[in-house]
């Protein structure tokens, strides 16, 4: 037991941010901010693409692709004709993630400064930050830190004299959960319908307006000042072999103190739900973890002491994901959970590809009909096989995300689903902390009538 | 085959030797393995994966893959649902998911019997269905235009249609509103589908969403005739297939001729059959009766009465031609007044520059072309709808593409293509031609784009190719006014044996006129000559003036009725076949009996039986030099606007008696440069004045941000009696 | 009106590609209209150079854009899986009570539109509430009508407080 272990936390990103509003660009340069960028100014690029992949900073925004691997994919500013892009991912939509959005709203300079130098190492001319349109705040708060950062030198032509010029545009996104996978970004960004696209050609070859386009995660660059101020070996001593540095947790659901904690990666959950959040409230009794975000599969009580590192979850039967934890106590119907993932799901899916389109919709039919009771054995199966029949076929990922979550509900909590059917209704009896919840419906459907006549 | 290099693919355990980087889909084809596909259009664009059809298994990768758009890359193993359990698991899972939420209302479905889903289904298909929900309903078939009906229900979200709007026509009409499941196929609000080539998404749709209401109900594949014909209506002559039913044409397809019109065809050419069956078409040889109208005459009377007529007028004859007609036709009127009654006086529609003949290029080039130049005052897509999708194709290939006119990317007035062209020729050009100038000169693979009436034929476009020395990559596309021009010009010189072609005289009087088709009944030019004639022969298919005056007046048949050569402008002779029958003898038989009263024969039926083979283009001819002829740039005005016009395709007989295609008319409409709206405090969807020389008309404005400031446009069929310069104002 | 035309442009202006702007352009179209008419679309299609068709196709496919009128104040209830586990279905019923209308509706005197999210990204301070795009957090079914009471009296755009920042303004639970 961990009663009497000190929480970990282990601030680097926000190390300073609890003494002082970071937001200003004084308080942040006072704070040591924007020398890593000077220091990457002076350094060459493959200098830092050597940093890059020596800090083993994987992705934070789901993927956990290697950052310095991914750069290293875009050809040299010599090797290409096109525009060289860089396209931050900060449409954070993932249920249970919020902490891209704490990292704007207190440290909008990291995350400029890390884009600085992203943009720097790979030659980017423009810097997109794809913003998620329902944060506004953020937004505000971002677009002030840019103007700061301009009127400084920081951003702009020559950037603080280096000769490197590049701007940074903010792009608010309009509401679609779509526009987080990477390439779906890329077509929004184009003003198209954020439909993902089929992969090859990967976007660091041909990206944004079909030129080689870097795509990162709002903490993912926000990391990088940090490691080019202790250098990446360093970096690498943090955390686990497989998963190094820190990374911001985003802890929520029936926990006594929700949040973004910053802890070194390897860190258990236990430590994180237990020892930082304060653990379960109202006396209520631990049933399961989310550990990655809604799209990854969820663990048990019985295996809270797998650590946040991306194989030992994996080895768990999931992901480390976005980041984001979700406690569910005992209270929760695991039948209204599926239902509710799914109708979330099924509401996001973009429509382009078909086994996502039509099984998610299906999906939320057979989880409706289950958790009434009305279902037959043969419909649990069947859910089973709808969820196998989109697994691996999708185009994106987002149709996997929609399929494993409810998959692994279904096998860890079997007895539950089955109560649904034997039972003939929730066994929680309307009790349930999700009981009734309701998703968003359709925003503005509209059937179109026709005023088109035919002449005969 | 030099150059392409090849790889080794292995496809269910079959080693194929294919050109790297094609596409797996054809490589299986080509092995005679079938990968089922909806999404799948290589027309379209780059693949796009999202139907998931084709999964199939690669070795080395987990998950099933998109055949569609994977590429042949060497040692690369394929394995199709014939050899995979993971590609077969792929296949069932997509169909039963496309099926999932499909009325299966085959039996009163249009597409029934050719439907890639159906037979799908009927091969790999589940036996029975595992849903048992409601199913996704929307309001039964609404038109979105009055020519294409949309059943939702039945739509699979393959977007091929929402794709060739965005990315072929680009038109932009016909889009995907909402997202994911409810997402649906729609126009903007309830404005129908209305563009130069809508009528392509029916063709398109792999399932039966989208259909033909003029098709609707009215045949089963197996109950009808596909003819292979060429399309009469434009200079392009698209490849087509005539579907006839019980002698009636039923439908008009694409016969994809991968160097003419890529399996594309405009609304016009695929509906405009309508006007076959009009009530008011001349269905019998008519002779005038002074003062009393016409009665009917046989056939050989009407020959004869000719005959003896034209024989009568010896060298005093002249044709009027409409270049509609087939080559053997003009043929056998040119013959005739040039053989047999020794006549040089025509009027031509077109009449080429002979030098052009020496960058004849396919047009199917446009696409390789590293620089395309449009030139002159006529749109395009209104004259040859086919070309602008290749120079719109070539644009996303990456050509660039330079348009010279009034809402060209080089503004200029109206009137000075010639100019334009000479000032490029002699490469002294001023500043907002310096760019194109240098582009032109460094490309080697360039298409030349000439749409703009001139008498010369073209002939500043030759000598601007001439100045270029325009080597084998490149073309010039000189765009005639009418479907076969060309081939009615040739004709025309071949029976002259030399001799130059004289205009009729507008004063002095005229033996005979012979009136060959609608166009030239419909000339002002024609009636004064025809009201001067002592005889007039006119063929034509429907009333006119200048019919109205005619001793002998001919049923004229319709392209679609008759067998015949025509030379597209590319210079590539085409064979049309006659899908119907039409009038029961047609002009070349009329044509054939006036000969042989004048002692010369004349074949009453070409020479060539009907197939349906895509016709070659001939080769190129010798190249002559065309020196530059100095043409003085049109002068700009400080009063008022000036006017350009253009006739719109979607004008002239046929259209108008196609009921379905009127709401594609043009609209009577202004387009205004965004300058002169602001300054003149006009927005979109104003009423306006137009008015010069007294004359005035009101019009809706409309912004066209393209055009040149100073310059308004108007369709030809709503600026009667305005002149090159115009006043707008509001009311 | 032809100020909205140069908003829309000068927007596009920061873009290599002038399509790119479609977003920012129908928001501004949005701003201006309140909601997006058809003519929101054909004034977007003007200035960007596309088709109306073309920019209502993008704007659907997104869910803060409205092709129907929404009211004077917009409430969005979070009720994704952080939110609904500690009581988002309560406070979204609460509200549903107060305005006497259901999500996704539109009060009749045109003040409020209720409609439900998905994870409004304040998963650790639920259930969140957004109302004009400002964020309250920790919102339980009891304060739902001292908010409406607190719209009603006065401009309808909540402060807004930044993510878990308590209601006294210090810096919330969040340690990081
Ligand atoms: C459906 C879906 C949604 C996603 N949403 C996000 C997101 O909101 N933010 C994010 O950073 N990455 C998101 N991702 C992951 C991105 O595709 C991509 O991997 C990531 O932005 C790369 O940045 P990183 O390597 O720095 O993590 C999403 C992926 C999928 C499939
Ligand atoms: S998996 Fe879903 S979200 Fe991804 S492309 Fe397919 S339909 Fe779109
Ligand atoms: S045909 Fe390959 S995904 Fe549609």
């Amino acid at each position: 037991m961990t009663d009497d272990s000190t929480p970990e936390l282990r601030p680097l990103l926000f190390a300073h941010a609890q003494d002082a509003d970071l937001t200003k660009i004084d308080a942040y340069e006072r704070a040591g901010g924007y020398a890593s960028l000077r220091k990457a100014l002076t350094s060459d690029r493959e200098e830092l693409l050597e940093q890059f992949l020596a800090s083993g900073l994987r992705g934070r925004g789901g993927a956990g692709f290697p950052m310095g691997r991914k750069a290293s994919f875009l050809p040299k500013p010599d090797q290409t004709t096109k525009p060289i892009y860089l396209a931050v991912n900060a449409d954070e939509s993932e249920p249970g993630t919020f902490k891209d959005r704490e990292i704007m709203f207190r440290l909008p300079h990291a995350l400029i400064e890390g884009v600085l130098i992203a943009s720097y190492a790979i030659g980017a001319e423009i810097a997109f930050i794809y913003l998620r349109g329902e944060y506004l705040r953020e937004y505000e708060i971002v677009r002030d830190a840019l103007d700061q950062a301009r009127a400084r030198g920081l951003v702009g032509a020559n950037v603080l004299g280096s000769g490197y010029s590049v701007d940074i545009v903010l792009h608010r996104g309009a509401g679609a959960y779509i526009c987080g996978e990477e390439t779906g970004l890329l077509e929004s960004l184009e003003g198209k319908r954020g439909q993902p696209r089929s992969k090859p050609p990967f976007p660091a070859i041909s990206g944004l307006y079909a030129a080689p386009t870097l795509i990162n995660n709002v903490e993912t660059l926000a990391t990088l000042p940090a490691i080019i101020a202790m250098g990446g070996e360093e970096y690498a001593a943090i955390g686990t072999e497989s998963s190094t540095g820190t990374r911001v947790f985003s802890l929520s659901g029936n926990v006594a103190r929700g949040g973004n904690y910053e802890l070194e990666l390897g860190t258990t959950l236990r430590t994180l739900i237990y020892d930082i959040g304060g653990g379960i409230p109202n006396g209520r009794r631990l049933k399961a973890v989310i550990p990655g975000g809604s799209s990854v599969p969820v663990l048990d009580a019985s295996e809270i002491d797998t650590t946040l590192d991306f194989d030992e979850m994996a080895k768990a039967g999931s992901m480390l994901g976005s980041g984001a934890v979700i406690v569910i106590d005992d209270r929760a119907c695991m039948v209204q959970l599926g239902l509710r993932v799914a109708q979330f799901y099924q509401h996001e899916s973009c429509g382009k590809c078909t086994p996502c389109r039509e099984g998610t919709r299906w999906m939320v039919q057979l989880l409706e009909k289950l958790e009434v009771g009305e279902a037959s054995q043969g419909e649990l199966d069947l859910l089973l096989d709808v969820c196998d029949r989109i697994l691996g076929k999708c185009l994106c990922p987002l149709g996997d995300a929609a399929a494993m979550p409810i998959a692994s509900y279904v096998a860890k909590f079997r007895d539950e689903y089955q109560r649904h059917i034997e039972e003939g209704g929730c066994p929680f009896g309307g009790e349930s902390s999700l009981e009734g919840v309701m998703a968003p419906v359709a925003q503005h459907h509209r059937d179109q009538r026709s005023a088109i006549e035919v002449p005969a | 085959m030099s150059g392409v290099d090849l790889v080794t693919v292995t496809i269910d355990e079959r080693e194929l030797r294919v050109p790297k980087g094609s596409g797996m889909v054809e490589a299986a084809l080509a092995a005679g393995i079938e990968i089922p596909v909806f999404c799948y259009e290589p027309r379209l664009g780059p693949p796009v994966g999202a139907c998931r059809m084709c999964l199939c298994e690669v070795e080395g990768i987990p998950k099933p893959q998109a055949a569609c758009t994977l590429t042949a890359q060497d040692g690369m193993v394929l394995r199709t649902a014939a050899t995979s359990a993971l590609a077969k698991d792929g296949q069932e899972a997509v169909l039963e998911f496309i099926l999932l939420n499909h009325p299966l209302d085959c039996p009163d479905c249009d597409k029934g019997g050719e439907c890639p889903l159906q037979d799908l289904t009927f091969r790999y298909g589940p036996g029975s269905t595992r849903m048992h929900f409601s199913k996704r309903t929307f309001d039964k078939p609404i038109p979105i235009s009055p020519l294409i009906a949309l059943d939702r229900e039945r739509c699979i979200l393959c977007y091929r249609c929402t794709r060739f709007s965005e990315g072929v026509s680009e038109d932009g009409q016909l889009v995907a509103l909402e997202r994911g499941a409810d997402s649906f196929i729609a126009t903007f609000e309830d404005e129908p589908y209305r563009a130069h080539f809508s009528g392509n998404v029916v063709e398109l749709c792999p399932v039966g969403a989208l259909t033909s209401t003029a098709y609707r109900f009215k045949a089963r594949p197996w109950e009808i005739q596909n003819v292979p014909t060429v399309c009469g209506q434009c200079p392009v002559g698209c490849n087509t297939w005539i579907s006839t039913r019980e002698g009636k044409v039923v439908r008009i397809l694409s016969r994809n001729h991968p160097e003419v019109d890529e399996g594309w065809i405009c609304d016009k050419g695929r509906f405009a059959y309508g006007h076959l069956d009009a009530e008011d078409r001349i269905s019998e040889p008519l002779r005038r009766i002074r003062r009393h109208g016409f009665e009917p005459v046989t056939f050989a009377e009407a020959a004869q009465e000719t005959a003896r007529a034209l024989r009568a007028a010896g060298s005093s004859v002249a044709v009027a031609f409409s270049g509609t007609e087939t080559v053997e036709e003009a043929e056998a009127m040119a013959r005739i007044a040039r053989e047999a009654l020794g006549s040089d006086r025509a009027i031509l529609p077109d009449d080429p520059h002979p030098a052009l003949d020496a960058w004849r290029a396919p047009l199917s080039a446009i696409r390789n072309a590293e620089v395309c130049l449009v030139l002159g005052d006529h749109p395009v897509i209104e004259r040859a709808p086919a070309v602008d999708l290749w120079l719109r194709s070539a644009r996303r290939a990456g050509a660039e593409i330079i348009t010279v006119g009034p809402t060209g990317s080089v503004q200029t007035l109206p009137g000075s293509a010639p100019a334009v062209a000479a000032e490029l020729a002699s490469g002294s050009v001023p500043e907002e031609l310096r760019e194109a100038s240098r582009r032109l000169r460094k490309a080697t693979r360039v298409a030349l784009v000439w749409s703009e009436d001139d008498p010369t034929g073209g002939r500043p476009i030759a000598a601007l190719a001439s100045a270029l020395r325009l080597g084998d990559g490149s073309g010039v596309y000189w765009i005639p006014s009418t479907p076969n021009g060309r081939g009615v010009a040739a004709a025309w010189h071949a029976a002259g044996a030399g001799r130059e072609t004289t205009p009729p005289p507008p004063e002095a009087e005229l033996g005979a006129l012979i009136v060959s088709g609608d166009r030239a009944a419909a000339d002002p030019v024609v009636l004064a000559l025809a009201e001067r004639a002592d005889f007039v022969l006119t063929s034509a298919m429907f009333m006119s003036q200048v019919a109205g005056w005619s001793h002998i007046l001919w049923p004229g048949s319709a392209y679609l009725e008759r067998a015949g050569t025509t030379v597209n402008l590319e210079g590539r002779p085409q064979r049309q076949h006659p899908a119907v029958g039409g009038p029961e003898f047609h002009e070349l038989a009329l044509l054939a009996a006036i000969g042989a009263h004048l002692g010369l024969a004349v074949d009453a039926w070409p020479s060539f039986e009907s197939s349906d083979e895509h016709a070659p283009l001939p080769a190129r001819g010798k190249a002559v030099p065309v020196p530059v002829t100095p043409t003085p740039m049109p002068a700009g005005s400080e009063e008022g606007l000036a006017l350009v016009t253009y006739e719109s395709l979607f004008s002239g007989l046929s259209v108008e008696r196609t009921p379905t295609l009127a709401f594609q008319l043009t609209e009577a409409e202004v387009e205004l440069a965004r300058a002169d709206a602001l300054a003149g405090g006009i927005s979109t969807g104003d009423t306006v004045v137009v008015s010069s020389n007294g004359s005035a008309t009101e019009l809706r404005a409309r912004i066209n941000q393209r055009l040149k400031t100073g310059v308004v446009r108007i369709p030809a069929d709503h600026a009667h009696g305005l002149g090159q310069r115009v006043e707008v104002r509001k009311p | 009106m032809s100020d909205l035309y140069d908003e829309i442009r000068d927007v596009a202006a920061q873009y290599p590609v002038r399509r790119s702007a479609v977003l920012p352009a129908l928001r501004l179209a949005q701003d201006h209209y309140g909601w997006l008419p058809p003519q929101a679309f054909r004034d977007v299609a003007e200035a960007l150079e596309l088709t109306p068709a073309y920019c209502q196709s993008v704007a659907s496919f997104y869910d803060m854009f409205h092709l129907e009128p929404v009211g004077r104040c917009l409430i969005e209830v979070c009720t994704n899986i952080s939110c609904a586990l500690v009581g988002a279905q309560a406070v979204l019923e609460q509200f549903e009570n107060e305005l006497g209308i259901t999500a996704g509706q539109t009060t009749a005197d045109g003040e409020f539109t209720l409609r439900t999210v998905e994870c409004a990204g304040g998963c650790g301070w639920g259930t969140v509430v957004a109302i004009d795009h400002r964020y309250r957090e920790h919102v339980k079914a009891d304060d739902v009508g001292g908010i409406l009471s607190e719209l009603r009296g006065a401009e309808p755009v909540g402060v807004g407080r930044g993510p878990g920042v308590s209601e006294d303004g210090a810096v919330g639970d969040g340690a990081a």
